[in-house]
């Protein structure tokens, strides 16, 4: 009878305990998911007040799409998705791009051909024929660009000294000696500053805002 | 016998570390009612609650049984699980395949000029999106699309290597292909994420999960790393999200210069995939939801989310927008 009684009280005793050890944990997760909750409140209040923010900032998209237009020199006839112009500094990376690689792979070719025409007909051959290979496909890039109407007149002028170039060199790399082909040097050197100045030309119309008659 | 003490060592994989990059409910709910043992499985019959108290675990668990389910397909059955998976991971891949042409062509000029773009932004927008599953999961309940996560990670991983390597061969930057990758601060910040990317990527299976044991979650979690440093890797490529002159990628004549700002965009999504990380939100949240109060949930919740999807859809514009100009190797200049 005792030791039941002992039992009982012991257990009331641990269902206590543990019932205030319960009670202690839950207050404190309710303390926890109460600053959850003041955390959530406060995060979504600043989402919601960006969102409507981004909303009505939308909405004057279309004037600041204009100012823009006139603010980057905007070339309206070429279409971009995105920007629905293309801008002089577009025009400025396209084109770095473009000549970057094909010019210095066209002043690597001459250096060979530099070196190889004193001893060499075969490897200055070679060289010749390499520069030749170079400058078509400079060429073929040349007329993909999408050069805007002020600049066009510059590029075609630039397309035929090239052309004018690979036709000499043509010419030069059927040389059946050293002489022969080093008679060609002085030509070669005159259309090499044809391209030269050809170059300059196209890049200074490119880096150029259009004046307002120049826009279709 | 597997016993509990084995599965901590690492023995054995659990049901929960097959995905377990982060904790899910199930790990999480015994934190907030450790008493309460809703999910052990050392039920007496007395003290187990009633299937009728647990509103949105029986909603999450009826979509998780109607994703096994099979859809006929011809003669061949498919698991919806299965065809669903497929259809939202395809566009983990995205990135890459705006990539191939110029990488079957060797195109390296479209390689040089636009693999950081349509590569950089495809890794960000696949960590996103394998950020996001452990909240979904949260908000839902639901755990279908949890292999998502590995994949979406693997597909960032993939990305950023890819990003890397492309700006380290065929980037403008001058020197070494080393040097192009550390001489900038935004560079040096993108080679430590893709140096952190490559352990992840090489775990991502179930025989590093099985081989690493607990310490693969530790390791895994290099994720939240990752994340970090994308805040720094963009906020120094883009001038800390000020705008000067054509410096930024706000300098956009669609008249949304502010919605171009990579670093706002990141912003803004992350703190919808942060906040529902903070312990103390996902025990309110998790506490709401047992309450069967799933909709003052998505109403606290659905500001925030609109805020992420705000950022998101103009990274997707990003992706696309630069991602269709490599595929049809005229790299974007903008």
């Amino acid at each position: 009878m005792r030791d039941l009684m002992n039992e009982s009280y012991a257990e009331r005793g641990y269902a206590e305990r543990g019932y205030a050890r319960r009670s202690q944990k839950s207050t404190k997760a309710e303390k926890s998911t109460r600053t959850g909750g003041v955390i959530l409140a406060a995060v979504s209040l600043l989402s919601s007040f960006l969102v409507i923010w981004g909303l009505y900032y939308a909405t004057g998209t279309g004037e600041r799409h204009k100012v823009a237009l006139a603010a980057a020199g905007c070339e309206p006839n070429l279409l971009s998705v995105n920007v629905g112009c293309t801008t002089v500094w577009m025009l400025e990376k396209q084109w770095t791009q473009l000549t970057t690689s094909d010019l210095q792979q066209l002043n690597a070719d001459v250096a060979d051909y530099t070196v190889s025409s004193r001893r060499n007909l075969a490897q200055a051959e070679s060289a010749l024929t390499a520069e030749m290979t170079t400058a078509k496909a400079f060429d073929v890039s040349l007329a993909r660009f999408p050069f805007p109407p002020a600049v066009a007149p510059a590029a075609r002028a630039l397309m035929q000294a090239i052309d004018a170039r690979v036709n000499l060199t043509t010419e030069q790399a059927r040389s059946s000696s050293l002489a022969q082909l080093r008679s060609f040097n002085g030509r070669v050197r005159a259309s090499s500053a044809a391209i030269q100045t050809d170059l300059k030309l196209v890049r200074k119309a490119l880096y150029t805002r259009p004046t307002v008659d120049q826009e279709p | 016998m597997s016993t509990t003490r084995d599965y901590d060592r690492g023995r054995y994989a659990r049901e929960q570390d097959l995905y377990p990059a982060e904790p899910g409910p199930a790990d999480y709910e015994s934190d907030v009612y450790p008493d309460a043992g809703i999910y052990r499985d050392d039920w007496g019959d007395e003290g187990k609650p009633v299937a009728d108290h647990q509103p949105r675990r029986r909603w999450s668990k009826i979509v998780d049984e109607w994703m096994e389910g099979r859809i006929k397909f011809g003669g061949t059955g498919v698991k919806r699980k299965t065809a669903a998976l497929l259809l939202l991971g395809a566009w983990g891949f995205l990135p890459l395949f705006f990539m191939l042409p110029s990488l079957f062509t060797f195109n390296t000029n479209t390689i040089g000029g636009s693999v950081d773009d349509t590569l950089g932004t495809g890794a960000m927008v696949n960590l996103f999106m394998c950020l996001l599953i452990t909240p979904a999961v949260t908000l839902t309940g639901q755990r279908w699309f949890v292999p998502l996560r590995r994949w979406y990670g693997i597909m960032f991983a993939c990305c950023g290597i890819g990003d890397a390597l492309g700006a380290a061969f065929f980037d403008d930057f001058a020197g070494s292909p080393f040097a192009k990758l550390v001489e900038h601060t935004f560079t040096l910040i993108g080679f430590l994420m893709v140096l952190l990317a490559i352990p992840l990527f090489i775990t991502g299976n179930n025989w590093a999960q099985r081989k690493l044991g607990r310490y693969w979650k530790t390791l895994q979690r290099l994720t939240y790393v990752i994340w970090g440093l994308l805040f720094f890797h963009l906020a120094t490529l883009e001038g800390f999200g000020f705008q000067r002159g054509s410096n930024g990628s706000g300098f956009a004549g669609d008249g949304d210069a502010i919605f171009h700002q990579r670093l706002y965009e990141y912003c803004a999504c992350s703190l919808f995939l942060l906040t529902i990380r903070i312990p103390p939100v996902k025990r309110w949240i998790t506490a709401r939801q047992e309450e069967g109060r799933t909709r003052l949930v998505f109403i606290a919740v659905m500001p925030i989310f609109a805020l992420f999807v705000f950022g998101f859809i103009f990274i997707v514009n990003e992706l696309i927008f630069k991602g269709t100009h490599s595929f049809v190797e005229n790299p974007s200049s903008e």
